[in-house]
């Protein structure tokens, strides 16, 4: 088994090729690997294709900043802090993205059968619904399921009978991308992966990746991790890159560690409402920094002290959330 | 004080009576998936009343949870202070399909009259969607596979549509692909068929669906009329099945949304 080479952000991300597909681990605002994000953009990524379970604030920039051609997912928004994807609604309507339609359950079990190592998964989710309609398989009518790309298959979905009990259900193919960009609150310096709190579909994802890139907010020695091994959710021969890299999910949130920055990602929204604004944004967030440190101290101490989360509860008791 | 007396017109908002209604839906001992927002707040005023056994779980991966401070939306660490098991998609999503779960609350942005839901996109769709919405999530999966659904929604005409634009989550008469013939909902879920929409809830009033799928008024909230509703609705709503006023919320129920549940003001104004 390959060695878990342990590395800078720079240069995990300077593996990714223009073009390939990517998945991340978390839940629309919550655990995305976002120092990635920011770095990926630094880098000049091009045509990446996104498959994720859903989207979030992490793809919603990706794709404003020009570096995403196709987004196959079910949703994307930044929850109570910005009801839509505003990126990706504007580059959908400009057709400088495409976007291929599942549900979630749908868009978990390409990724399920993915870790699985089978070809396709059954399900009942979504039947009857838009989603199937061949007027809206994107991909197909762009002539790209020709088989020339072997990350994309030949068909979105199949509507068969089971061969046991005879009921109709739909067959959703398998999907395998490139790169998983995960982040996660503890990694061993071996590659032991801990989760803690929801695990999405974190699993899901990392194992039906080819390559995997664990951005922990804690590097801990493998003797540390491997005391309670039921804690750990992946095995360190299915990681690649590790790096360490703490608040890395900034503006996100993360259980246990801080609170989704919800000032933060409301004015992400509302100022890259337009494509000049977010040029903007991205000039003064991403290209005005060196590096994630250098975004750290511009966020500033205070900032992410009162996002801190109190350990007894894996949440911060001091943000200010609501309007009273 | 507060006491089990309705409110009166004026004594309360129109989305404290949008969350107790909802909340009314919900029976003792239902296991209820919820999404962020008013659905959060419909089960935890149903859990602190009519229904303290109904079990909450929220898509993200929580099951059971009691949490002491309102989550702020179904992925956040709140969700899972005192939950049974916090798990992931796979499981929660998996309970769904294996039949599981009783009662599901959701939300749109248009709705027909066979409670057909659109989250996707609003007019032609395509590669170059002319208007791209937040997409599906897993409204679709949810509303296919619970055993009854009740939607929050904003009552608007151009909302409450003949037909959608796009069928993002099914209702009782949906295409049969890939042929695209509209059936009832049973031939094409098949052995999976167990329910549907149940209600609509708007600030407006309660809608139902009659043995044919296709929806009617049932309670006006306090301040309109039938014909009030009929009027914000794109097709030709069927108001002779009213059954009265929807009942108010009582002084309880506000009490507890605004100093229990929600007290930082997250979601209620």
């Amino acid at each position: 088994m390959a060695k878990v080479q342990k590395v800078s952000i720079q240069e995990a991300v300077s593996q990714i090729k223009d073009g390939d597909m990517l998945t991340f681990s978390g839940f629309t605002i919550w655990r995305r690997p976002m120092a990635a994000i920011y770095e990926m953009i630094r880098q000049g990524k091009k045509d990446l294709h996104l498959v994720e379970v859903n989207g979030g604030t992490h793809s919603d920039l990706l794709i404003g900043a020009g570096c995403v051609k196709i987004w196959e997912s079910c949703w994307i928004g930044h929850e109570l802090f910005g009801k839509i994807g505003g990126n990706l609604s504007r580059k959908a309507e400009n057709g400088e993205v495409v976007i291929e339609d599942y549900s979630h359950v749908q868009i978990l079990y390409r990724m399920a059968a993915g870790a699985l190592g089978i070809p396709y998964m059954p399900t009942y989710a979504s039947l009857g619904t838009d989603m199937l309609n061949p007027e809206y398989d994107h991909l197909g009518k762009l002539g790209l399921r020709d088989g020339s790309n072997p990350k994309i298959p030949k068909k979105k979905y199949e509507i068969a009978k089971d061969p046991f009990y005879g009921s109709e259900l739909v067959h959703i193919p398998a999907c395998n991308p490139d790169w998983c960009i995960a982040f996660v609150q503890m990694v061993g310096e071996e590659g032991t992966v801990r989760v803690e709190g929801q695990l999405y579909s974190d699993e899901e994802a990392i194992k039906a990746s080819d390559n995997v890139i664990i951005v922990a907010e804690q590097v801990v020695t493998e003797d540390y991790i491997r005391r309670e091994p039921s804690k750990n959710l992946i095995a360190p021969h299915q990681i690649d890159y590790i790096v360490e890299l703490p608040w890395g999910a900034h503006p996100t949130g993360c259980f246990g560690c801080y609170e989704t920055d919800g000032a933060f990602l409301s004015n992400f929204f509302s100022s890259t409402r337009t494509q000049e604004g977010l040029d903007a944004w991205v000039d003064e967030w991403v290209f005005g920094v060196k590096d994630f440190n250098e975004y750290l101290s511009k966020v500033g101490f205070e900032r992410l002290e009162t996002i801190r989360a109190n350990p007894a509860l894996g949440y911060s008791t001091k943000v200010k959330r609501g309007k009273r | 004080m507060a006491n089990h007396e309705y409110a009166k017109q004026g004594e309360f908002k129109p989305i404290d009576l949008l969350a107790v209604a909802a909340a009314r839906e919900v029976n003792d001992q239902d296991v209820v998936f919820a999404g962020t927002g008013l659905p959060m707040l419909a089960i935890m005023v149903a859990q602190l009343t009519t229904a303290p056994n109904a079990c909450c779980i929220y898509e993200a991966g929580s099951v059971d949870g009691k949490p002491i401070s309102l989550p702020s939306s179904v992925g956040d660490p709140r969700c899972i202070y005192q939950a049974s098991i916090a798990s992931g998609l796979s499981d929660v999503f998996g309970q769904l399909q294996r039949g599981v779960v009783d009662l599901a609350f959701l939300g749109g942005a248009e709705v027909d009259k066979y409670g057909n839901v659109n989250t996707t996109a609003m007019g032609k769709y395509g590669i170059v969607p002319e208007k791209r919405l937040t997409g599906s999530g897993g409204n679709s999966d949810i509303n296919g596979l619970a055993k009854k659904t009740v939607f929050i929604m904003v009552q608007e005409k151009r909302r409450f549509k003949e037909r959608v634009d796009y069928i993002t989550s099914p209702g009782w008469k949906i295409p049969k692909w890939p042929s695209g013939e509209m059936v009832h909902k049973k031939e094409v879920y098949n052995n999976a068929y167990r329910g549907g929409p149940e209600a609509v809830i708007t600030n407006m009033g309660v809608f139902r669906f009659d043995e044919n799928g296709e929806m009617y008024l049932d309670t006006v909230h306090p301040g309109y009329t039938p014909e009030d509703v009929k009027e914000s609705c794109s097709f030709d709503l069927n108001i002779s099945r009213v059954s009265g006023e929807t009942l108010p919320p009582t002084y309880k129920e506000i009490e507890l949304l605004y100093n229990t549940i929600d007290p930082e003001g997250i979601f209620l104004p």
